[in-house]
């Protein structure tokens, strides 16, 4: 098996895996629910679409639900149904007629054939959103990564979160269509490399892809698995070597970083011609009473998606998910619906200052300093402690003895840092002020120039 | 954007308390901070067990009677100032213990508890409480009784004739003698040898009955005339002159314990600074539970020793001169292999006669006065090792290496916002190139 080993990284724990229970399940259809609620924004980062239809209306799959305002994505019908309510967040379509299968498709268009921009005008076209958190448009993610030069690609499909297997099974069963859907990407936009990244204990089950990835041209590396290596940033150190400057994004350092199920995606809309009306849902858990991966529409509601479990629900995985409230519905984001045991950790209590919050941290922050910050109030040092390079990944939480809720502490110190009127708080920013001021002293130095050749006159 | 702030302010007060499932990541790890402080008492009762072994029954007492009254001490105090102690009463308890292990086995009840009150009050309870203190509570209130009552604390039957001896139990008298009852004895070759002459001249009828125990001198005290400069230097050397030559000076390792004595507690000190191998097991222990970085230890005792290796020793010369041996560890008199095939060294006694070890593994580690980062506590172990050493030698304190960790303990908040390693993402040597 021609799977490069590569290295690790500072921090992490070792978590237990509890995939068991969905690792072998094929993907099968989720249930089609009386309602849909289909939400006007795909992500909380995208403004909602404005509404084209009406209440009353009868839709057929694929039409247009909404349109995009600046910033968003067109939101298409997932399944035929009637129109019931508009709201400012979703639409409710009811009647449903259709399936929410995986069916196989047949591709209908040669890619190979296509230019570059013919490409990017098709995914722009396709209006298609990435499939994880948070979530953007596609073709926004592939311009951002052109404007970089972004010289490598890479796909995500380590999955470190417990119990989550969807990505797992995609490749299993869908494998040479999501390396064709990263080839599409790579040839849109100016990407040479591309690099597949799995877990190492799971490389028996792709042996199937040595032959399309060698086909296309690509790289598959097996990593060990220690969450968080499926964070982005950290995938990529560990790869590349390369770390994604404090409060940038992958495209600063010119990579490219994307997920197996946008990739699938891209396939499916730019080959065969058809719009991913869902995706792949784990759902597991202790509560479930049957695990499975299931295909699932976009806009069924989660807790009749896992109809008859008990306890809370969990969407996404359990480290970096949230707890879903009664009216929240399947995403492209949502990877995993998960009925976790309802247990207390207990009562926060004092910092003891044990410092594995900070021997854990896998971006090798002051963990236990933040805190402090957090405690006292003050928020614009912790940007110098580089709170911004915070992956929001739970493991200091997972670890403090004391019980203290530092990821969500984290989360907020972030947000306060973005709402500072502050400066520079990006690489971006910091360049363009740079550049700003380079061009202030060359227009003073010009200024004065003049007024010398003046008094000379 | 104006009631930002605010929300900061609301979720920072209502931080402590809010321990529900509603944020991510909804998986906890299942070790809390209660389980902690009771491993490290667990560990900490090691110490404690060969200290009774050695001291009688007083050891107990002691030991109880700080335990008992620390956590007595600290449900006052929050109960007078209606201030929530969280995770109070374990580590009140543990205080006590590392309070005891301090402290000589004849100390007075009333002494062990003016120390608890200064350990819990002035070290822990002003600062507001577990997580917020600078120095070990511990040593805080050994500190307070060394400096206000040092009369209180010196062994019994002390008298200008004898100074520094401290009691040790005979071996007849082990766990359950009582250690006021030890007899003088002039020279000390060694606890057991001492104990096996004793008995066969208790068997030829030369001596009434067996003394219980033994007043020794106390090991720092002897070393520390090979340093003092105020006093004549009593020894030549350590192992290489005899005393019996007419004009020589007695060697220190006549009146020393040998090594052996050193390792296992058959030797004068505190409660639970004698037996090196009971704290070394301990602090091994925690070190695997990871509640101790393993740098901290391990560097506090490299500093420690090397400062023993290198720093000057007064020595009587012939002629009643005296000399100053610069690097000791060199010096051939000072570094003689003994019978049991482990060698006596100079460096070895250094750090084996005072609470160095106890410091090393119990003390300076303590979480809430140690620096978080490894690196500071790489700074804070070499800190500590080095100071120990140098008051040891050449300062005439009572106990030196405590006070070394008191000191380094000051300077945990400065190492805490100094040491500064590079961030994710941050260019190699940022602090350097602005």
């Amino acid at each position: 098996m021609l799977f490069h080993r590569y290295g690790k990284f500072t921090g992490g724990i070792d978590l237990p895996e509890e995939k068991q229970a969905t690792i072998d399940e094929p993907i099968s259809a989720g249930p089609l629910p009386d309602e849909l609620h289909v939400p006007l924004n795909y992500s909380d980062q995208m403004p909602p679409a404005s509404p084209a239809v009406s209440p009353g209306q009868a839709i057929s799959r694929g039409e247009l639900l909404a349109r995009a305002t600046q910033g968003g994505l067109d939101i298409f019908a997932p399944a035929n149904g009637v129109v019931r309510d508009i709201s400012t967040r979703d639409i409710t379509l009811t009647k449903l007629r259709g399936q929410s299968e995986l069916l196989a498709r047949e591709p209908v268009r040669d890619w190979e054939k296509l230019s570059a921009e013919q490409l990017r005008e098709l995914i722009r076209e396709g209006q298609l959103p990435t499939f994880r958190r948070p979530g953007e448009a596609i073709i926004d993610w592939l311009e951002e990564a052109r404007r970089h030069r972004s010289g490598q690609l890479v796909i995500n499909a380590m999955e470190d979160q417990p119990f989550v297997t969807a990505d797992h099974r995609l490749l299993v069963e869908h494998g040479p269509e999501v390396i064709a859907g990263a080839s599409i990407l790579a040839r849109a936009g100016r990407i040479g490399q591309v690099t597949l990244a799995a877990d190492q204990q799971k490389t028996e089950n792709y042996q199937h892809l040595t032959a399309p990835a060698q086909a296309h041209g690509l790289e598959r590396v097996a990593l060990p698995r220690r969450y968080p290596i499926g964070a982005d940033n950290i995938l990529l150190s560990v790869l590349t070597g390369r770390e994604v400057p404090c409060g940038g994004k992958a495209a600063d350092i010119a990579l490219a970083i994307i997920d197996a199920a946008s990739c699938f995606a891209i396939y499916r809309w730019v080959a065969c011609g058809d719009r991913l009306a869902g995706r792949v849902v784990t759902l597991s858990g202790p509560g479930v009473k049957r695990p499975g991966n299931l295909f699932v529409l976009f806009g069924t509601n989660c807790h009749e998606l896992a109809a008859p479990a008990e306890g809370p629900l969990v969407i996404g995985g359990p480290m970096i998910g949230s707890v879903a409230s009664a009216r929240s519905v399947v995403g492209p984001g949502c990877d995993a619906v998960l009925a976790l045991e309802p247990t207390s950790p207990g009562v926060a209590t004092q910092c003891v200052r044990c410092g594995w919050c900070r021997d854990h941290c896998p971006t090798r922050l002051n963990v236990a300093v933040l805190n402090d910050l957090y405690e006292l109030g003050h928020v614009q040092p912790a940007n110098l402690l580089g709170v911004l390079s915070c992956l929001g990944c739970g493991v200091c939480s997972y670890v403090c003895p004391a019980v203290l809720p530092l990821t969500e502490r984290m989360r907020q110190l972030k947000k306060s840092l973005h709402a500072l009127p502050g400066r520079d708080r990006t690489a971006e920013e910091k360049f363009a002020r740079h550049m700003r001021r380079r061009g202030t002293r060359r227009r003073w130095l010009a200024r004065r120039k003049k007024t010398k050749t003046a008094n000379h006159e | 954007m104006d009631n930002q702030p605010t929300q900061l302010d609301n979720l920072a007060r209502a931080g402590l308390g809010v321990g529900s499932l509603a944020h991510a990541p909804l998986l906890r790890a299942p070790e809390k901070v209660r389980t902690i402080f009771l491993v490290t008492i667990a560990a900490a009762c090691l110490p404690l067990a060969a200290g009774i072994v050695f001291f009688g029954y007083r050891a107990a007492w002691v030991a109880a009677v700080a335990m008992i009254s620390c956590a007595a001490i600290e449900r006052l105090y929050f109960q007078i100032t209606h201030i929530p102690s969280l995770l109070g009463r374990s580590h009140a308890y543990l205080t006590g213990l590392l309070l005891a292990l301090t402290l000589p086995p004849f100390t007075p009840w009333y002494v062990v508890v003016i120390g608890s009150a200064f350990a819990i009050i002035i070290g822990k309870a002003i600062f507001g409480g577990v997580g917020h203190f600078l120095w070990q509570p511990a040593l805080v209130g050994r500190f307070a009784v060394a400096v206000i009552m040092p009369a209180l604390i010196a062994p019994p039957a002390a008298s200008s004739l004898q100074p520094d001896r401290w009691p040790i139990l005979a071996m007849s008298h082990l766990v359950f003698g009582d250690i006021d009852q030890a007899q003088p004895i002039r020279r000390y070759q060694g606890w057991q040898e001492q104990f096996e002459k004793d008995q066969a001249r208790f068997n030829r009828k030369k001596i009434r009955q067996l003394p219980s125990g033994y007043l020794v001198e106390h090991p720092a005290a002897a070393l520390a005339r090979l340093t003092d400069p105020r006093h004549e230097p009593a020894y030549s050397a350590l192992a290489r002159v005899r005393a019996d030559i007419p004009g020589r000076k007695p060697t220190a390792l006549s009146q020393l314990p040998p090594l052996k004595d050193m390792l296992f507690g058959a030797r004068p000190g505190g409660i639970g600074e004698t037996c090196a191998a009971a704290i070394i097991a301990a602090g091994l222990y925690l070190i695997y539970r990871n509640y101790v970085k393993w740098q901290l230890p391990v560097l506090f005792l490299l500093a420690a020793a090397v400062v023993a290796a290198v720093a000057p020793v007064r020595l009587a010369g012939p002629g009643g001169s005296v000399e100053w041996v610069y690097f000791p560890i060199l010096y051939d008199g000072l570094n003689v292999p003994a019978t049991l095939g482990a060698g006596f060294t100079y460096v070895n006694y250094q750090i084996l006669s005072g609470g160095m070890l106890l410091a090393a593994f119990f003390l300076a580690t303590e979480m809430t006065s140690s620096p978080v980062t490894t690196g500071g506590q790489i700074i804070f172990g070499l800190g500590c090792g080095a100071v120990a050493m140098l008051i040891k030698l050449y300062l005439d304190t009572p106990i030196p290496a405590y006070l070394a960790v008191l000191a380094m303990n000051t300077l945990t908040p400065t190492i805490d916002a100094m040491w500064r390693p590079r961030l994710f993402g941050q260019r190699h040597f940022a602090w350097l190139r602005k």
